[in-house]
């Protein structure tokens, strides 16, 4: 049974409850920071000659619509109402939005150390203990908008320009593809100052915190997040239905490319599953 | 001026981890120098600051990249097409040089010293405790 992905803002207070439920749920059993070592141990930067799969290439938007779809999953078993909501940041964009309220995400860092210290997420709840990060915090990080050099959230507008691409992704198939759905998406642009962060990239810099770095899982708000950029990619996709998944054959020898990058059919880690496979979400889950 | 007792006592801290790694690296590269002719080139990754309160040090590893330590704790910094560098506490912004993301890393850092983690990603962090290793040969 299809089953639907609502905008976090108009969740009842129920379904709030519910999704913040599973996921402590989840990080109590220990499942959740599964997830967030599986995004650390897949991160590759696209100048260290190694394969990369989540990120600075065009499988970021399949193998990150597999990851949605896992946690997702290990939701389900715990409550089997729950799916991931998704975050418009071209909306909600204050830190006085619901999302950040206290019966859901919890707010913004404190000012000494960047720790949040309301909702479930708070440290002091005694439910959320950060294990694996890039620094020995135990304790959830945000900083909104970087206030000591202010950045702010995309909006519609800059979301419209992304949408108006015609192909998914061109070569070189990384963070210096100067057009293409996939890389306007993720956001890595040339420029200067904030210019260089857009789209995807720039939401996690605005958050800031944990979710600037490797360990950006442990905040709840990056499934919130990722599940808007799925939708987005979904609704290109609807706007586009010939526009198929670049590159379809593997870059051959002799190109810089070459065993870089996830083609067509080539299996993504850890799963197995091509990013073809991918393409079509319509049997699992819809947007609401 | 106030110094808060937290930030004194990370301070106090910060000395005595580079106080030591200092002396360690130091005691290294005497034993390593003596086979170096004299007036070798200049090692350009090479930086040793204060920034934002720790020690950021670089240098060239072995094979020629670089390696950054803040407070004497590995900092993995990763290349990018574009030239520049990323590190794992800041994955969203290439900067042109090495100092320049452990710069960046310190800013973002907050208080806590960097993890284990934050010395190889893009590996296997591996949950018993022992050396990442590599998934993507």
């Amino acid at each position: 049974m299809v089953y639907t992905r609502k905008n976090q803002r108009d969740l009842t207070g129920a379904e709030r409850r519910k999704f913040v439920a599973a996921v402590l749920e989840l990080k109590r059993t220990g499942a959740y920071d599964e997830f967030v070592r599986t995004h650390i141990d897949h991160y590759t930067a696209d100048g260290e000659g190694r394969l990369r799969t989540a990120h600075m290439a065009p499988s970021f938007l399949p193998w990150h619509r597999r990851f949605l779809l896992e946690f997702e999953k290990a939701l389900r078993r715990i409550d089997g109402t729950v799916s991931v909501p998704y975050w418009d940041w071209t909306r909600d964009n204050s830190p006085a939005s619901s999302i950040w309220g206290e019966d859901f995400m919890g707010g913004n860092g404190r000012r000494a150390d960047l720790q949040v210290m309301t909702g479930p997420f708070a440290h002091s709840s005694g439910r959320w203990n950060v294990t694996y990060a890039m620094s020995e915090t135990r304790f959830l990080t945000r900083d909104f908008g970087r206030p000591r050099d202010p950045v702010a959230l995309p909006t519609q507008a800059q979301l419209d320009e992304v949408m108006r691409e015609r192909v998914y992704d061109v070569a070189p198939w990384n963070s210096t593809s100067a057009s293409g759905f996939r890389n306007r998406l993720e956001g890595w642009a040339s420029g200067q100052g904030n210019e260089r962060f857009r789209i995807h990239n720039r939401v996690h810099r605005w958050v800031g915190g944990l979710m600037l770095g490797g360990g950006s899982v442990n905040d709840p708000v990056f499934w919130l997040h990722h599940s808007f950029v799925d939708l987005v990619w979904s609704r290109w996709q609807q706007r586009n239905p010939g526009a198929a998944y670049l590159p379809a054959e593997p870059p051959p020898l002799g190109d810089a490319q070459y065993r870089k990058v996830v083609s067509r059919h080539q299996p993504m880690e850890p799963w197995g599953v091509t990013p073809a496979e991918l393409f079509d979400h319509s049997r699992i889950y819809r947007y609401a | 001026m106030i110094v808060p007792r937290r930030v004194a006592l990370r301070s106090l801290f910060a000395l005595a981890v580079t106080a030591f790694t200092g002396g360690a690296l130091g005691r290294i590269a005497t034993r390593t120098t003596p086979g170096a002719p004299s007036g070798a080139p200049h090692d350009p990754l090479a930086f040793d600051e204060m920034y934002g309160g720790r020690r950021i040090r670089g240098f060239s590893g072995p094979g020629g990249t670089p390696v950054a330590l803040v407070d004497g704790r590995p900092l993995h910094l990763m290349r990018c097409a574009d030239g520049g560098y990323v590190s794992p506490i800041d994955h969203y912004a290439s900067c042109p040089t090495p100092l320049a993301a452990t710069r960046a890393a310190v800013d973002e850092l907050g208080t806590a010293p960097l993890s284990r983690f934050a010395a190889a990603h893009g590996v296997h962090t591996d949950p018993t405790g022992g050396s990442p290793r590599g998934v993507h040969a």
